[in-house]
């Protein structure tokens, strides 16, 4: 092992963990801003550290500080068993964080001849280790709704692990069917496979190849994270908060981050499985590293433009209103992040320019579709966590009866005929 | 030692889970220790080498077994007053071991003379798994599933309203 592959490795593990933790309080602000755009209002958009607001995401750090120092108390009809009633939520936690380590973020990389996993875990089976791991992250809720002593809580923890249950069933054989025809468990090769096209011309994305597995599996999905429009372990007018009733401070805060992490993760595994993960459509890897110059020209020129449009836009929204007397350093604020885009733009484009013309190493090329790649995969990312907010905010939620009836009468027969007919597929084709 | 330190963590929880789940009386926390046992054995069978039996392993103990005896823990829902009295617990356990050491010993001697009649293989891929599986075990594992799906018609059975 090389330096610069033990280097990828921690990089690739570290980015892993930035990428499930970080995304936490943009998801909380996403979720926040998103939601008051759909309900025509504006969110939280004050809080802010020396002026600088990025638009509201600050407020989140505000929240963690907030839950940190919150008093944590424990309610007192709790006779046994309090240290699993306090691990109920990490386990929840961690499962939904661990689940997420084997997502690959960018093709295998070749140095001296090895080829290296851009993932936090560099593994081959990664479908089986998301469902193995993404399976116990139920088990924290059950614990936490069981040991609170609580009809509310019992009730909501019996609801989401009968839930969990069902939808695992239409789960597991709608991603059998992407198995099938993937003939892999390897996400990263998952991934090579949705790099061609399909029917000559469009990209051979899961989406396209297996429409009807795909909606089984996003909507698998969202019942598996319990958010809208399946969110009846929880529910203010029945159930108060469901299994976290009795959840104060950190823990009830670690039953949330939990949440989000899961929805990163659901979305992570929707955009690998069938939305092509880290490629942009039509394009393979080995397209981008033989035609390296065409490349590099493409993401100069498209570099400035993607900047140019969102300073514009910050410009233009990043103001008071006319009447207000002082802006608070919104003025400041903008100058301050232009110049900061605009020198990384620069930087780019130097960066680009050096190893168009001057550097001709393989490596540093397959490095930098390495970066461009995670960059399109995060892009990715963000818009399916979007999607998930924007269905929380649009539809009403199910009752709990529909849910399963949803479950097991439409989902699970229409996922085992697709199985069926895949299959068959499969079989003739070969 | 980094093997047999990372194998006696293993065996550590596993003992524990394992005791602790024969030994609450709270049926809760005799899942708990289910649990950590086929997690801690999950962990043993990736000391081996043998990922797909790990994920496998804690995939059906684990998301099926586990969160299945729960979900009847939560539906029942005893109170602790209605849990059995068990006053004899800890000699019941002592002289159920003793009574099990003979073929304990037996086991261990056989599992540790097992291995000169297997040949040496080579590491178990998911694939090549399947493969054998759906080849030369076609038949078991047909007769297998039919055990299934017999147990789940006597469930349905079971369950039904009487009309």
């Amino acid at each position: 092992m090389s330096t610069l592959s033990i280097v990828i490795a921690i990089v690739s593990f570290v980015l892993g963990a930035l990428l499930a933790l970080l995304t936490i309080p943009v998801l909380v602000w996403l979720e926040r801003r998103i939601a008051s755009l759909v309900q025509d209002r504006l969110g939280p958009n004050r809080t802010n550290v020396f002026g600088f607001r990025l638009g509201g995401v600050v407020q989140s750090f505000a929240d963690v500080v907030k839950l940190l120092l919150k008093e944590e108390y424990y309610p007192s009809h709790i006779k046994t068993g309090r240290w699993l009633f306090m691990l109920a939520p990490v386990i929840t936690f961690s499962a939904a964080l661990l689940a997420f380590m084997a997502i690959p973020f960018a093709d295998t990389i070749l140095v001296d001849g090895e080829a290296l996993r851009v993932q936090a875990l560099p593994i081959d089976y990664g479908v089986f280790w998301y469902l193995a791991i993404g399976a116990i992250g139920v088990l924290g809720v059950i614990f936490g709704g069981w040991l609170s002593h609580n009809k509310y809580a019992l009730l909501g923890a019996a609801r989401a692990g009968s839930m969990v249950i069902s939808y695992e069933l239409p789960l597991g054989l709608s991603i059998l069917s992407f198995i099938i025809t993937y003939n892999t468990i390897d996400f990263n090769a998952m991934v090579q496979w949705q790099s061609g096209t399909f029917f000559g011309f469009l990209p051979a994305w899961g989406i396209l190849v297996q429409p009807l597995a795909s909606i089984i599996l996003i909507v698998a999905l969202f019942a598996e994270t319990n958010r809208n429009p399946f969110t009846v372990a929880e529910g203010e007018s029945e159930i108060v908060a469901g299994f976290m009733t009795e959840h104060t401070a950190m823990k009830f805060a670690m039953y949330f981050m939990g949440e989000y992490v899961a929805m990163n993760t659901a979305s992570a595994v929707i955009i690998t499985m069938i939305f092509g993960g880290y490629q942009i459509p039509w394009v393979s890897t080995e397209m981008m590293l033989q035609n390296f110059s065409t490349f590099a020209i493409a993401l100069m020129v498209s570099v400035p433009v993607i900047v140019f449009l969102l300073i514009k836009w910050m410009r233009k929204n990043n103001t008071v209103r006319p009447t207000v007397s002082t802006d608070g350093g919104r003025n400041f604020e903008t100058k301050v992040l232009s110049i900061a885009l605009i020198s990384m733009t620069v930087l780019i484009e130097v960066i680009l320019l050096y190893l168009m013309f001057f550097a001709d190493s393989a490596l540093a090329n397959s490095i930098t579709v390495m970066l461009f790649q995670i960059v399109v995969f995060v892009v990715k990312l963000m818009l399916f966590n979007i999607f998930f907010i924007l269905i929380r905010w649009t539809v009403p939620r199910f009752r709990y009866d529909q849910v399963q009836h949803l479950g097991w009468v439409y989902l699970l027969p229409l996922s085992l005929l697709n199985l069926f007919i895949t299959a068959i597929i499969v079989v003739g084709v070969t | 030692m980094l093997e047999i330190s990372i194998f006696s963590i293993l065996a550590i929880f596993m003992l524990g889970g394992s005791f602790a789940m024969i030994s609450n009386k709270q049926t809760v926390f005799s899942a708990f220790g289910f649990l950590v046992t086929m997690i801690g054995m999950a962990g043993i069978f990736a000391m081996l080498n043998n990922q797909f039996l790990a994920m496998a392993q804690i995939m059906v103990s684990v998301g099926a077994v586990v969160v299945l005896s729960m979900l009847t823990i939560l539906t029942v829902n005893a109170k602790e007053e209605n849990l059995p009295k068990e006053p004899h617990k800890y000699k019941w356990i002592i002289f159920s071991t003793i009574a099990v050491a003979p073929f304990t010993v037996l086991l261990y001697k056989t599992l540790t003379t097992m291995d000169r009649h297997f040949s040496e293989m080579a590491t178990i891929d998911s694939k090549v798994l399947g493969s054998v599986l759906f080849s030369k075990w076609v038949l078991p594992f047909e007769i297998l599933s039919i055990l299934l799906l017999a147990a789940m018609l006597g469930a349905i059975v079971i369950a039904r309203k009487k009309s």
